[in-house]
Formats: structure tokens, sequence, C-alpha cells
């Protein structure tokens, strides 16, 4: 602006317009869009599935010159209908954080990281870990990954440790939030084959949510809940008051870890009540009788008198399960981070079972599924599981992925992985030295952080491999490469309800960073692996690796072409078999959300669904004198995720929650130990003791603690209890003591 | 079908030492995670041309057509927020996709999710609450605005901001009870929710109301004039909410649940210390120092003192009104300052403190002069510390016309008369003891300790609201200052303590011509530490906001 200008634009006496009205300005974008704002009108849009929640909800990326500028939320997809929580309207934040990981840093001599060239990074990782290798056996190093990075990097880090490096235990982060479901599914369905389509919360006449808060942890599955018409009857088992309690028609707020008596007392009364649907049980599962008569111990009474609920109140919810309306059981952390996480999910797949709410439209024992790739990892990580569903005890799995993928027979261990736990226990006996972390912050998620961090000096080498060189596991490795990481690199994502969604490069990674993709042939080359890794040139080219992994398998996929398929579809539900027959019917509405089941037939061999039950079991550690309170640990907000080492890095979000550590406790307790709200607080357990600012809310009942997971100090109060099938550790409830924190 | 995605990939090759720096893994890998493919070459992208779908219905119409309403308002009538509660659960998409669809700065948020709740163990309650700008049928940060930059659209009843006509004084954001109006330093002005008008005059709703996955969030239609009546009888708003008296807010939460007769907000305990405003604790404290002094200087007798008096004045006028300039965001669209005299407080003022400014100039001018004719120069007098109160009244009224408890009339009056009188009255007794040849007045010192006792007596008696069962927002105040903000507390009364002493020993015989000067510079600093507190302590009205730690 010409000074002349300037000194008349200042001298208007009324501004209506001008450079800063000029800013937020909006325009009509096309593409559907509608009005955006001018400064950030795109020129295409891309569509690209979030890198957040299992849900898996669609983004219209808004680009520019190729360059996301901004986004918003899908409207065609099936899954999202053109919503978003905000963690996906905030996707591209976190990208531009200034403490992204730019560049490898190696621990030097004098104890600090520094940054170094790749090339010295790949010296140091191929080195030291093969001469721990050398030293100790294949088996001393081990990683963990995650649910986090797209499917094709998940196969190429097991099939590159596993088979390229010699490693033989790998385990990711989906075991502290998927591994129950995983389990419970196997035992009763014959496949870890979560049974529905998001359209069953709309089709639903009873939800049943347990252990789960999807107001805030999953608020675009709540979205489908509300858009239900059948004015549903809405029951959350969870013994607080959460959001969705509150949004629900009934709340049974039982004690904590009564759930697997409960719901045994619920499948008593309704074979009490003659509700069951025998016609179902007889022609499509096994061993009921087995679990009718086991049932006889734990009636209606006995799961009233454990849970503290009212009798009556549970009486009509089982008339409710029975009463042949179309009911669907909704789990999540709440069932799987448990102690007996998998009877637990079992015992609601029995009560499906039994009254035939499965397979139908509405129904289901449901698992809701935490991180965006957990069920991708479930299929294709390598670790417990052979690529792809398989066995690594099983001559003909391991013969048929050598087959597939042209990776020698002798190359592929026989022996299944340690869990994530038992890796951290094999740390502590010296077996492991050396460990790999991919997208994972286990300085901060895993339970009972004070024995982690005190293993840790156990190990000769720490990789850590993330998009952020200041998480609390990059703080303490000896060598961090920096990963790009959602919006810049390409691949898919398989989300709850098996939909397979394609995630594209929207964004250049900063400075050195690569690809976890790119990472892991980089480390094919360095190691000297590369010539079995031919094939894995691309995400692309992997995909269809992972295609013909599944041909023949419960999710099978080889009826999907490749990732412009996916876009045309809005993505893909598992399984879509190349034949022509299973093609017919998916032009339709209807082919969007297809459920599993429908034909009755389970994957066991003979067809059949089986009744899992077992007697349930004290919890690991009640609460007593000295420690009289029961610590429950889960999702804050919904503007936080995990670890927060993305949510932490968008203002917007930041807004949304507080700062820092917090407490929730009920009032009557907290008057009776003269806590003021928003006083500080001391939490104590045998584990640990941590500070925390005082909530009151009458939400939490009397005697029990609330605390989000996403504070690095809550696990440093939990305990390392696992459920014996899953070995998913057992967030939910530790015994801690609360006193006024002085300071 | 070739697929795409593969064309940037090319194989690796094998290690060995011919290679050369560009075909090394390393770099190849490099390159091709710094390519972003081209929309043309690679992408399915919707490309599309952009004009000919640029007309087309937005594909979210589907979703929120029914969500607003599909005739304008008619006389009377204006839009407004419909928040069903009962639908609200707390996802916050409103906040993110509010912050994505406007263009809002990094750190900007027009929308806000907060929380009340109460009952019992049992039946308790708690509600997520969804809130933005209510579009208030008599809006306080419109009635309060110097230079007129808030219209109140006649046809839809929107308070929008025209952002080139602020000057960042930031008076909205003191005035309005809902924390709405934000300032950004950046660039130096407020900015609002709009209601996303140029979607509605589009048939397009808010970007909040796209993005509610529970539809939580309408556009409604009311009677502009019903709303404000309603409020005034003492209609209900949001249980915790800000009485909605004072602006007839016209967003309408509904709910069916019963809502418990204890609830209270999520951060109902938070303790916040407000923005120092740090060029505005100058301007009031100098200001209200310079008229005193001139008024002292009007009723002495000694004409060296007079002149020296009504200098000191000058000197303190000048910093205080070139502070509050420096207050402003865009200070060069100040002289619009007189457009909002006709409802704005703070208008008045600067109008106001303009012309005291010019008449004080040249009371303090006659002093050179020999020549002045002395009923001139009384009258200059007269109008400088007339048009002066005047405008310590009208500061007093800034603050209190903010409906906030900690700044009402008589407290806020208080302080003012007592820095005006009190604080003037030590700067003219050093003035004297410096240039007169005869002892400070007896008669001064006690009533410089009576204006001090009486003050510093006020303020302490605001911190005994800290006893208060009720967390009120006197309460709030009081345990700001006595809790994060203790040292500013402590040291404020040291310094005003200290600089009492120094003029009681002058009262009891001290000889120190210096010793009234000193005692005044510790009062002055305690004065403007006084006026930190007064910022900063203000417990500020908002709507529900959620537990923060």
């Amino acid at each position: 602006m010409s000074p002349v200008n300037f000194i008349k634009d200042q001298m208007r006496i009324r501004c209506r317009d001008g450079v800063l009205t000029e800013r937020l300005v909006q325009a009509p974008a096309a593409f559907g869009l509608g009005r955006v704002p001018k400064s950030f009108k795109p020129d295409a849009t891309v569509d690209s599935v979030c890198g957040y929640c299992a849900t898996g909800c669609s983004l219209k990326v808004h680009l520019k010159d190729g360059a996301a500028v901004n986004l918003s939320a899908n409207t065609g997809y099936p899954v999202n209908l053109g919503m978003a929580c905000p963690k996906g309207w905030e996707a591209l934040a976190p990208l531009s954080a200034s403490d992204r990981a730019t560049s490898p840093m190696l621990r030097g001599a004098d104890g600090k990281l520094a940054p170094v060239s790749w090339h010295d990074a790949m010296d140091a990782f191929t080195g030291r870990f093969k001469s721990i290798q050398a030293e100790h056996g294949p088996a001393s190093v081990a990683f963990l990954g995650t649910g986090q990075i797209v499917t094709e990097e998940l196969a190429f880090l097991g099939a590159l440790a596993k088979f390229g490096m010699g490693v033989v235990h790998g385990d990711g982060n989906t075991r502290q939030c998927m591994a129950t479901a995983v389990v419970a599914y196997k035992q009763s369905f014959g496949f870890d084959s979560p049974p529905y389509t998001y359209q069953d919360f709309e089709e639903s006449d009873v939800l049943v949510f347990v252990g789960a808060n999807p107001c805030i942890a999953h608020p675009i599955m709540w979205q489908r809940v509300m858009r239900n018409q059948r004015n549903p009857e809405i029951v959350v088992v969870d013994p607080r008051k959460t959001e969705t309690a509150m949004a629900a028609t009934r709340h049974l707020p039982l004690a904590p870890k009564s759930d697997l008596a409960l719901f045994y007392g619920l499948a008593n009364r309704v074979i009490e009540l003659g509700l069951i649907d025998q016609a179902f049980i007889d022609a499509h599962t096994k061993d009921f009788d087995a679990f009718k008569a086991f049932l006889a111990d734990y009636n209606l009474n006995h799961a009233a008198e454990v849970s503290g609920l009212d009798y009556d109140e549970l009486d009509a919810l089982a008339r409710l399960i029975g009463s042949g309306k179309r009911v669907s059981f909704w789990w999540t952390m709440g069932v799987n981070q448990s102690y007996e996480g998998v009877r637990l999910a079992q015992s609601m797949i029995n009560l499906a079972l039994m009254t035939g709410n499965i397979g139908k439209p509405g129904t289901g024992a449901n698992s809701i599924t935490g991180q965006c790739n957990a069920m991708g990892s479930r299929l294709f990580s390598n670790t417990t599981n052979l690529l792809g569903g398989r066995v690594f005890e099983s001559t003909s799995d391991r013969a048929a992925v050598a087959e597939i993928t042209g990776i020698p027979v002798e190359r592929i261990p026989s022996e299944s992985s340690y869990a994530y736990d038992q890796i951290i226990d094999a740390i502590e006996r010296g077996e492991i030295k050396g460990l790999w972390l991919v997208a994972t912050n286990t300085a901060h998620s895993w339970i009972n952080q004070k024995r982690f961090r005190h293993i840790r000096e156990k190990l000769d080498f720490l990789v850590v491999q993330d998009m952020y060189h200041t998480t609390e596991s990059t703080e303490i490795a000896d060598l961090i490469l920096p990963a790009a990481g959602w919006g810049e690199k390409d691949g898919v994502f398989i989300n709850s309800e098996r939909r397979i969604g394609r995630t594209r490069k929207v964004r250049k990674a900063p400075g050195q960073a690569l690809s976890d993709f790119n990472i892991f042939r980089l480390i094919a080359h360095h190691w000297g692996c590369a010539d079995l890794f031919a094939e894995w040139s691309s995400p692309a080219a992997v995909f269809q690796i992972l295609k013909r992994l599944s041909a023949g398998q419960p999710f099978d996929i080889t009826g999907i072409e490749d990732y412009d398929h996916l876009d045309r579809e809005g993505g893909i539900q598992w399984p879509l078999l190349a034949s022509p027959e299973s093609q017919v019917g998916r032009e339709s509405e209807v082919g969007k959300h297809r459920r599993l089941f429908e034909d009755g037939r389970f994957y066991h061999a003979d067809g059949k669904a089986r009744f899992m039950f077992e007697a349930p079991r004290a919890m690991p550690e009640a609460p007593d004198a000295d420690f009289p309170f029961l610590l429950l640990t889960g999702r804050g907000t919904s503007s936080q995720w995990h670890t927060q080492t993305r949510t932490g890095k968008s203002d917007v979000l930041r807004k949304l929650y507080p700062k820092d550590a917090y407490v929730e406790i009920n009032p009557l307790d907290a008057s009776r130990l003269g806590i003021c709200p928003d006083g500080q607080v001391n939490v104590v357990s045998r584990r640990g003791a941590v500070q925390a600012k005082a909530v009151l809310l009458a939400s939490v009942p009397p005697g029990q603690l609330f605390m989000p997971m996403h504070y690095a100090s809550t696990n440093y109060l939990t305990a390392d209890a696992f459920d014996p099938y899953s070995r998913q550790p057992s967030y939910k409830a530790c015994a801690v003591a609360l006193s006024i924190s002085k300071s | 079908m070739r697929d795409a995605a593969s064309a940037n990939h090319q194989p690796l090759p094998i290690i060995n030492s011919s290679l050369t720096v560009e075909d090394s893994p390393i770099e190849i890998l490099l390159k091709e995670q710094g390519t972003l493919q081209t929309p043309v070459s690679v992408f399915s992208a919707q490309h599309a041309d952009a004009d000919a779908d640029a007309d087309a219905e937005p594909a979210q119409a589907q979703f929120y057509k029914q969500l607003i309403p599909l005739s304008k308002p008619g006389a009377g009538e204006q839009y407004a927020f419909k928040v069903d509660l009962d639908r609200c659960t707390g996802c916050k998409g409103c906040v993110s996709a509010c912050h994505s669809l406007n263009g809002l700065d990094e750190n900007e948020t027009w929308r806000d999710v907060g929380t009340i709740h109460g009952g019992l163990a049992g039946a308790s309650y708690t509600q997520t609450v969804t809130t933005a700008c209510h579009h208030c049928a008599d809006p306080a940060c419109l009635n309060g605005c110097p230079v007129l930059a808030y219209e109140k659209d006649p046809e839809t009843g929107i308070v929008r901001h025209l952002d080139d006509q602020c000057i960042g004084c930031q008076y909205c954001s003191l005035k309005c009870p809902y924390d709405v109006p934000k300032y950004s330093k950046s660039l130096g002005i407020v900015r609002k929710c709009d209601m996303c008008h140029s979607r509605l005059a589009e048939g397009e709703a808010p970007a909040c109301v796209q993005a509610c996955p529970t539809e939580a969030i309408s556009i409604t239609i009311v009677n502009t004039d019903s709303v404000a009546t309603i409020a005034r009888a003492g209609g209900s708003f949001l249980p915790s909410a800000p009485d909605p008296e004072y602006t007839a807010p016209t967003t309408q939460y509904v709910t069916k649940r019963e809502v418990p007769s204890n609830v209270e907000a999520g951060d109902r305990y938070a303790l916040r210390p407000e923005h120092a405003h740090f060029p505005l604790v100058l301007m009031l404290v100098l200001t209200q120092l310079s008229v005193g002094l001139y008024a002292y200087a009007l009723i002495s007798t000694d004409a060296a003192v007079t002149h020296y008096s009504r200098l000191a004045a000058l000197l303190a006028m000048g910093i205080g009104l070139a502070a509050s300039t420096s207050h402003l965001g865009r200070p060069l669209g100040a002289w619009r300052a007189f457009l909002g005299l006709r409802r704005s407080w703070l208008s008045r003022e600067i109008v106001i403190f303009g012309a005291f400014s010019a008449i004080a100039a040249a009371y303090t001018a006659v002093g050179f002069f020999d020549q002045v004719p002395v009923g001139l120069e009384l009258l200059l007098g007269a109008g400088t510390v007339g048009s002066g109160l005047l405008g310590v009244f009208c500061s007093v009224m800034i603050y209190h016309d903010t409906q906030r408890p900690f700044w009402n009339f008589p407290v806020s009056y208080g302080k003012f008369l007592g820095t005006t009188f009190g604080l003037a009255l030590a700067a003219y007794l050093a003035v004297l003891s410096l240039v007169s040849n005869e002892a400070v007045p007896m008669v001064g010192l006690i009533a410089l300790l009576v204006f001090f006792g009486l003050k510093l007596g006020l303020e302490v008696s605001q911190l005994t609201a800290a006893t208060q069962s009720d967390m009120t927002p006197a309460k709030k105040s009081a345990l700001l200052m006595l809790e994060s903000l203790k040292a500013i507390t402590a040291s404020r009364h040291g310094f005003g303590l200290v600089g009492l002493l120094c003029f009681a020993a002058v009262l009891f015989g001290a000889e120190s011509v210096w010793l009234p000067v000193v005692g005044f510079v510790f009062l002055l600093i305690g004065e403007l530490l006084e006026r930190v507190l007064f910022f900063k302590a203000v417990a500020a009205p908002k709507m529900p906001g959620a537990f923060t730690s």
C-alpha cells in the first residue's frame, strides 16, 4: 500500500473492508465443500483416512499445488458422513510441530543425543544390533511396534525384523488395546473377526455399552448411535457416570470388576426365563450345555450382590436382552484392559450367541477398536501371528508364507513371539539386550512405569523411531530414527468394522525424516538383506503382497484391485473375494455395510461358535486399609490421544483439555479427607506416588478415583497385572491412597 | 491398471563402492520423501472444474439443511444459536471445525466446550456445554466499543465485528460477560464469532452446525425484543452461566433432563490471573495523579509550588496518555474514538481526557507568562480540574460498566479518588518540600495519612472475602491476591506503608527535604502495584468452562 493510500485508509471513518476483513473472507470452494476461507481455497482435494483412532473417518484434504493447506470431514464416506472429532479436524497441525525429529540422533560418548547422518545412524543400527545378536543370539534383539502406521509398513516391519534380521520376539502397542478382543474372538468364533458394521449402531433396538465411553473416545461412532431412528434402549455398564452414561437410557454403575459375574448372572436369568434362541444355539454353537451347567453357580441374585446393582433393574435388562429385539453389545478398554478381559468379552459373546443376536442387522458382540490400524496390526504385523493370521509353529503356514512372499522358508522363525510384557520381562532377565520401538511411546504408556524405566537400564541399545525427538521414549533412546507421520506417506488402515481405507501423502516430511516404509527399506539395505525384499518397493507393491497373503483366509481381500478401488468404493470391508459371486449386491447402499456370520457359519472347522467361560477371579489388587481407593484410568477428553505426542502439538486441541494431571474424586470422599476443589493431592500406589489436581465429581462413585491415561504420571501408579490369555495389561484398576498435598 | 503411487518408487541400488552420492539409497529415499505427487499425474484427486461445480449444493447440505431456518428473520427477529444439551456429548468437533472452516489463527478459537456438573453420587449430573458468541439482544461489546467496530446486523441480528474498524482497545473483551471477543496480538485487533454470516447468507450452515456429529447445534429465529424482555424479567439462560439480564444473550439452551440445584461450572474453582494491562496501569495512576496535582496547584498559594506542581502534573499526564495509546493494537485509528460517545464510557473517557490534556497544557503554560489575567488562569485551572475529575469519573465508569463485582462503582471510585487526591497530595508535598522554604504543612500531612489509611483499608477489606464460604467473584479476587498474586499484594502494601512512614516521619519532625520525595516515590510504586492487582485479580465472568489444571 502506498503511503497516500495508507493515510487515506486510516482516515476513513467507517472501515467495513480492508486487509483485516479480507483475512476471514470466504469463497465457494467447489469439490462439494461449500464456502471455505479464501486464503485456503484448494485447487484440488483428496480423501485420506484419519490416523488417530480405529473409527477410520475419511478426511477430505484440501490441496494447493499438491500440498495440504486445510482439511474437512468427508461427507461421502460411509464411516463418518461428513463428521470428524477435533483430533481429525486438527490432523495437519502436529505435522508442523517444532519438535519434529528432522535428523537421526545418536547418543554419544558424552551421554547426549546429537544429530548424525542417516549413514552413521544405519551403521549404528546394524553394527550395534548385529554385535548384540552375535554375542547373545538372534533373539536378543526385539521390537515393539504399533497400531499407528499403515498396514504395508506393519507387514514390512514384521517381515524385515523376523525374516531379514533374525529377530524372534516382536510385539506391538495393540497388545495394550486390542489383544483381549483378538483372543476372545479367536476362541469363540475361530478367528479374530469383529462381526459388525457401523450401520448396526443405527439398526439396533438395544445397545449395551460395556466399559466404553464412545461419546468422547469414539464420537463419530456415537454420531451413528444418535442417528438410530428405532428409539433404542441405550444401556451403559460402567462404574462412572460417563458422558455416554449421561446420554444413555439406562446406566448400570456396577462395582468395578464385578462385570464377569454380572454378565454370567444375566445369562443365567435369560436361560431361566426361557428367552434363549434354542434353534440358533443348536445349529450354530457348541458347548451350550456345559455353559448352562456352569451358570448354575451364578444366578442373578449373586450378580446383584457383587455388582451392587438392583436386582429388578438387572432382571429388566435380562428380559430386554432376551426380548427378541435387535440387541448389540459394544465394548472398549473397560473390558479389554482387564485381568479377565478375554472371559469378560466372551461373556457378552455368549449372550449374543444364546439369544441369536449375531449375523443380523443391529446385533452382535462387538469390540470397538482403539488405534487407526489396530486391525491391520492384528492381521499383518508378523509378531505373535505369522503374516496374515497364520501360526509360526505350523510347518504348512510357514511354507505358505514362503511361497507367497518368496522369502526362504528357513528364514521364517518356527516359534511365536513373546508378548509385550514377556519382552519386558526378558529384558529384565538379560535375555533381550537390544530393543527397537516404532511409533509407540513405551516410556509413557507401559504399565508400572517405574519398573520399566529401571528395566530400560539393562538394554545395551535402544532405538526409537518416531515423528518427534521429545517423546518420553526418544528421550531415553540411544538412537532416534526420524519418521514421517500421518499425511506424509501412503498406505492403508483397517478400521474397527474391518474397513480397509487409504491414507495418503499430502505433505513433505521435514528435514531428513523418512516414512517408516522407507526407513525399513534403508535398514534392509544396510543390514544386507535387501534382496529378500526386492518386491517390497512401495506401499502399493506391498499391498499386492498382502492381498496374496489373505487368499483363502477369513479376511480374504483378493477382490480388492488396488488403492484406486478403495477410493472408488469409500473403503472396503474384509472379506472381499475375487470370485464373481462375492461381488453380488455390492453396488447397493447395503453393500457398503457388511456384517459377518449372516449365514451362521463361524470360523472353527465345524462352523460352530464356542461358549467360553471360566469362574470369575478376585481383582489382583483390591483396595485395603493402606490403599483404600480403587484407581480407574481411561480417556480424558476427545481432544487427547494416548500419550499426547501428537495432540499436544495442536494449539486448538491443547485448549480443549487440562494441561496437567488431575484426579476425579467423589465429593464425599473429598470432604472426608478435607480435599478442596482444584486442590493438589497425592495419589500413591505400591509402585509410585504422583501429584495431581483434585476434581470433585459425583460421577465417580465413592471409594473410586479416575485419572486420564494421557498424563505421564498415571502409569507410575498402575499395576502390572495381565489377562492370562491375551497378555493385555489390566490398566483399569489398582489400589491407591489419597491425601492432600502440602506443597 | 498401473498403480499410480508406485511411479515414484524406484528400486534401491544395492550398496557397493562404485555408487556416487546421488545414487546412494539415502539420497534416493530423501528425494522420494521430498516429492509430492502432483495432482495431474498421480492423484485421483477430485480436480474438477472448480467453476462448474462451484454453484452446486455443498455435499454436507443434505445433513444440515434441516438445522437452519428456511427463511430469513422477519422484522424484530434475528438468528440465534440453539443448543440441544441432550445431544451435546462433549466431542468438541464444533471448536475445531469452526477453527478450520473459518481459517482462524493457529491459537484462535471462537467456540469452546465447557461442563456443568452436580447432583449426588448415584444421581450425578454432568453436562457438556458448547458455547460461542450469543449474538445478544443488547450486546455489551457493541455498547462499549469506542469506535463503533461492532454492528448488530439489522436483518439477521448477528453481532458482527468490523475488523478494520477495530483499534484493538480490548474494551469489548472486558465488557462481554461471556469471554467472547479474543484479542490477537499479531493482528492488533479482537475477532469473534460472526455466526458464519456469509455462509448463512448463501443458505449454508455455520461451521459448528455443519460439523456437530450429533446435530446438537442449530440456527433458529427468535424475537429479539422478547429475548431481552425475558432476560430482564429474570428468565433463565443456562445454569451457572452469567446472568442474562446484562446483555440478553439469544442462544437457546434446551434440555429435557432435570438439572440439579447444586450444578456448578467445571472451572468454577479455577483461579486465573487476568492480563495486567501495564499501559492502562500507568495511564490510570498517572492521569489521576495529574488531575489531583492540578487541583492542589490550583489551591496552592505559593506561586513556585503551583508552577512546579503544574509541570509535574503535565509530565504525569503526558506519560499516562502516551502509555494509554501504546495499549491500543492499532493506535492510528484512535482518532475515531469519538464515534462511540453515545454509549461507550471508554469513548467518553478518551474525549474528555483529550480535552483535559489541552486545557491542562494551557493552564500549565500560564506559569511561563507574566501577563496572564488572574481570571483566565483561574478559569483554565477550574477547567483543568473539572475536566480531569470528569475524566476520572469516566475511568471509574469504564470498569464499573463491565459489571464485574471487583470493579463496582464504590470500590473503583474509592481507589481512583484515593489516587487522585492521596497520591497527588504526596506529590504536591514533595514539590513543596523541594521548592518552598516553608515547612511542609501539618494539615497536608495529616490529610495524606487519612487518605491513604482509608484507601489501604478499602483494599484490605477486599481481601477479607477470602473467608466467604461460597466461591463468589469477590472470593476469587481475594484468593488470587492472597495466593498466586501474593507477592504483588505484599509489595503493594509494603511500598504504601513505607511511603506513609516517610511522611509520618516528617510529621513527627524529621527535617530532610528529600523525605517527602522518597515517600512519594514509594507511594507511587505502591499505587502502580495496586492498579496491577486491579487488573490481574478481577474475577472475569465467562460461560461455564471445563476443568483446567
